[in-house]
């Protein structure tokens, strides 16, 4: 009897396993099959007109640009029922490579393009939607006022590893910066580095996010983030240029004061159709720039 | 060992009649054996080609011994020796940690613990297997690196220490569990041997039950190291990611980079095609060489231990080697002097001269302790090892549970993500998840399951086995981080699966075959010889008498590794990361080649991406964790079932 039971154990957890995978599989079906219906939208006078394209369309790459193809797809979908719209992150290779292979509609990156991606995928567009400050931030404790540029490179060198050297307490300073395959470490570097090279004792971290929690708690640390990312847990330190402090701020960027800014990129395989061509006049449109202003980035017609 | 008997049996059966459906099903089983080596020579040709140009332009000395690793600086450096360093200090302080608390709970667990005690505790280990890596990470860079900052007084507790203590920390449940399945099935007799013979428990324990095990025990310290080296998201998440080797080496407060976490966090960003693209699958090559040889070091050590201990107890190693006392000193002296340069990067001298001084002290003091002293000091340090691990695991579980709880509600569950997750819902996260797990198991358990079969019954050890062995061995040591690179370049982009929840799947189904491999040809192993030797007596052919004889006894340990792989697989974001899924949707997938949405991975994007989402991310990780424990909750249950009838 004992052994009766026992032959049934393992055939039966076979079962139970497919079985899952058999439900869940129909789950799934079950959860297509009811789509809510394309109905007619009742929006209020300057929403965005879908065109009415639906289907499926993938977007994915740089997880700066996440945030604002996240929020953008989102009211996209409620606009205009028939659409699915997936958003993916991975970095901005990823997305690129995505486009470039096909296996996504919409790319995303936060550089332009490489030139060894322009000659393997020559048709890449490269369509600026957005536009993003780069923000210094410190640990809101920081007494330090503002930095130069000259100071901050300095500090990401391993030049200078004190605040007290660039008019704080005496702390060891924490430089905190992104990976070096990243758009906004590339960025960074152009823009403050130069051609100083930056130290190996840096942490390096792979996303905004990551940067942020690590300086928010830290008192001597300094890091570099997006402006979508400075919140109340972090004090965006204002860049000394010829000695007036500018504060990393929408406006400044938009006046063109503040010294590191940059562009963010949706990226077509030649000229998006269908679906895909209508997100992306969604995104350009003066309701998908609102949404762009709203995520924290600066809409790219101002 | 086994085998060997069972094939050159002379089967009366056999001689009997001839059974056409044997071969058939024989070859079945050899054909799941090698499917587990085509993965590795499919994911060592696109390593190895993706890699080739970096090694000819860079040249392999310059990137071997190369300190400097600046892959986008003008002019670029690709060297990466400080890497590999962070890479060995980071696993070697990861098994010190979890070595010594891990195999005294599950000598605890084995021999000491009450049985209401035991079956309380192993299933909520088993549980522990189940917290995602990026679970660890999240509570490592919130909870453990702020902790060692300020206990440290150190600028940033991103370090050598906070790594090796989360990796230590994530391999407990793995090296637990595995050790103490080896221990439960020492024979009773062999105890009531020693015992009768004078011995205390503590000798008992440690002359003839460890040793008896040790094969086992090792086996179960390979998987965790393997976890170990193989490990991306928590390591990333907490090492801090300078590539600088510490200065001096033991300063365990150094930050420093593994060679997973550069490929984690540079791989999204790199350019493909470029130099910096082709070094990073070179580091990929790199890491898998170092798992490869310690896979061989491990295999060749456990090679030696089967062939001493033939017959799992053999008198040589109850009675002692003369010499080995003084080695075992010297060892411990090292290991003192070795623990006092660690203390003195953390606490500076006093607490290296402590450490120093307490190290040699036991030194001398332990080979004069009476057998009665001896076990009490024993035992005392097994308790305290277990209510430590009791303890780690408590925090990390309140910690989780009592900030995630509020994020719990009904909209929680059953809605989609709005705002970038800070609101509505993870639903099709959950049901992404569930049909990732499910495909994964359901590809790699019949193949696993086949492929130990033909490993543990019907092959005598020779060069086609240790092939495979060495196949599954790699396989297991493979980083799963290398598995999700594997995923997109072969089973995305080369076979244009696309990212679809189909190539997610079949690389976590890949990923969790070696465990599934392992844990069911030990569990065969484990079953007495005399059974099958009966039953082929009785004319069962060997198919009949593995179906019904040694399948049976042996469904607990296969479960087990089901167990544990199911865990894995729910849990890992890596392989998925540029295979499988997508950050959001609103639909559930319909086909197996849409993408899915995935809870840990939404929780890594949450958690490193979206500022402001603490609440949802802690949600996020507690649902994770009672799913994993609603799945582990139904296999542990039917296993105690099942246990009860046939264990003793």
């Amino acid at each position: 009897m004992h052994s009766h039971r026992s032959t049934l154990i393992l055939p039966g957890l076979v079962a139970v396993v497919i079985g899952a995978l058999l439900v869940a599989g129909c789950t799934g079906t079950g959860g297509t099959a009811t789509p809510t219906p394309t109905g007619t939208t009742t929006d209020n006078a300057g929403s965005f007109v879908p065109s009415g394209a639906t289907g499926k369309i993938s977007v994915t790459g740089s997880t700066t640009v996440l945030p604002i193809a996240q929020a953008l797809a989102e009211r996209y979908m409620d606009l205009n029922q028939g659409a699915d719209i997936q958003v993916s992150g991975g970095g901005s290779s990823v997305g690129v490579t995505a486009i470039g292979e096909k296996t996504a509609e919409i790319g995303m990156a936060s550089r332009e393009l490489k030139d060894a991606e322009t000659a393997k995928y020559p048709a890449l567009e490269p369509i600026a939607v957005a536009r993003d400050g780069i923000a210094v931030i410190v640990h809101p404790s920081n007494t330090v006022a503002d930095l130069t540029l000259d100071q901050v490179r300095e500090i990401y060198a391993g030049n200078v590893t004190n605040w007290k050297d660039v008019g704080g307490q005496d702390r060891q300073i924490v430089a905190i910066g992104r990976d070096s395959a990243s758009g906004t470490r590339e960025f960074f570097t152009e823009k403050v580095m130069g051609t100083t090279s930056t130290a190996a004792t840096m942490l390096e971290k792979n996303s905004n996010g990551a940067i942020q929690s690590s300086v928010a708690p830290n008192p001597g640390a300094i890091g570099y983030v997006g402006l979508g990312y400075v919140d109340a847990t972090v004090r965006a330190i204002p860049l000394s240029v010829d000695g007036t402090a500018v504060e990393p701020s929408i406006e400044n960027v938009v006046n063109g004061r503040y010294p590191v800014a940059r562009e963010l990129y949706f990226v077509t395989s030649g000229e998006a159709t269908g679906l895909a061509r209508d997100f992306v006049a969604f995104a350009l449109s003066d309701e998908g720039q609102q949404i762009v202003e709203k995520e924290g980035f600066i809409p790219i017609a101002a | 060992m086994h085998p060997i008997s069972t094939a050159t049996l002379p089967g009366p059966a056999r001689a009997a009649r001839p059974h056409r459906g044997e071969s058939a099903i024989r070859a079945l089983w050899l054909a799941c054996a090698l499917v587990a080596v085509l993965a590795v020579a499919f994911i060592l040709l696109f390593l190895v080609a993706d890699s080739l140009p970096a090694f000819v332009e860079i040249g392999i000395a310059e990137f071997l011994l190369g300190e400097t690793w600046s892959p986008t600086a003008t002019p670029p450096a690709h060297g990466i020796l400080s890497l590999v360093v962070g890479t060995l200090l980071v696993t070697i302080g990861a098994m010190a940690v979890a070595v010594p608390l891990s195999v005294a709970t599950a000598i605890y667990l084995a021999e000491l613990a009450p049985p209401r005690i035991r079956n309380a505790v192993r299933p909520v280990i088993e549980l522990l297997a189940g917290i995602p890596s990026v679970v660890f990470g999240f509570f490592g860079l919130v909870v453990l690196v702020e902790w060692l900052r300020v206990s440290f007084a150190a600028p940033s507790g991103e370090s050598v220490l906070a790594g090796s203590l989360l990796l230590g920390i994530m391999t407990l449940p793995t090296i637990i569990s595995v050790s103490e399945d080896a221990i439960g099935s020492v024979p009773r007799e062999f105890r009531e041997g020693s015992l009768a013979l004078g011995a205390t428990r503590w000798q008992t324990i440690r002359r003839v039950v460890v040793p008896s095990a040790l094969s086992g025990i090792t086996a179960a310290i390979i998987l965790g190291m393997g976890r170990a080296i193989g490990e991306t998201m928590a390591v990333l998440m907490v090492t801090g990611n300078a590539a600088v080797i510490p200065s001096p080496i033991t300063d365990v407060l150094s930050p420093v980079r593994t060679l997973t976490g550069t490929l984690g966090i540079e791989m999204g960003e790199v350019a493909i095609g470029s130099l910096h693209h082709h070094a990073l699958f070179a580091v990929a090559t790199v890491l898998l060489v170092i798992t490869l040889a310690v896979n061989l070091g491990a295999s060749a050590v456990l090679r030696r231990l089967n062939a001493s201990a033939t017959g799992r107890a053999s008198p040589s190693r109850l009675a002692g080697v003369p010499g080995r006392a003084v080695a075992g000193a010297a060892v411990s002296v090292l290991a003192a002097v070795l623990a006092a340069a660690v203390a003195h990067s953390v606490g500076g001298m006093p607490a290296a001269l402590a450490v120093l001084g307490g190290g040699l002290l036991l030194v001398v003091a332990v080979p004069r302790l009476s057998p009665r002293q001896a076990e009490r000091a024993a035992f005392f340090l097994l308790y305290l090892a277990v209510a430590v691990v009791v303890a780690i695991l408590a925090i990390i579980l309140f910690d989780i549970a009592s900030k995630g709880f509020p994020a719990l509600s009904w909209e929680f569950l059953t809605g989609s993500p709005r705002d970038l997750g800070r609101a509505g819902g993870i639903f099709p996260a959950i049901v992404g998840t569930l049909y990732l797990v499910a495909g994964a198991i359901a590809l790699a358990l019949p193949l696993g399951v086949g492929a130990a079969i033909h490993l543990a019954e019907y092959q005598r050890e020779n060069r086609l086995t240790r092939f495979i062995r060495s196949g599954v061995d790699l396989l297991n040591g493979t980083p799963s981080i290398v598995f999700g690179l594997f995923g997109f370049t072969f089973l995305v982009l080369y076979l244009e699966f696309g990212v679809s929840m189909l190539a997610g799947q079949v690389t976590l189904g890949l990923m969790v075959l070696p465990t599934i491999i392992r844990t069911t040809e030990e569990a065969l192993r484990q079953v007495p010889q005399g059974l099958r030797e009966g039953s082929l007596a009785l004319g069962a052919t060997q198919w009949q008498t593995i179906r019904r004889v040694v399948l049976p006894p042996a469904a607990p340990g296969i479960l087990t590794g089901t167990i544990l792989s199911i865990g894995r697989a729910a849990g890992e974001t890596a392989p998925i990361l540029f295979t499988a899924v997508v950050f959001s949707q609103r639909h559930l997938p319909s086909s197996l080649l849409d993408p899915v949405m995935a809870l840990p991975y939404h929780l890594f994007v949450l958690a490193t991406n979206v500022p402001g989402a603490q609440q949802n991310t802690y949600g996020t990780a507690l649902v994770l964790i009672l799913l994993v424990c609603v799945i582990y909750g139904v296999a542990i249950a039917v296993r105690a079932r099942y246990q009860t009838t046939t264990r003793l």
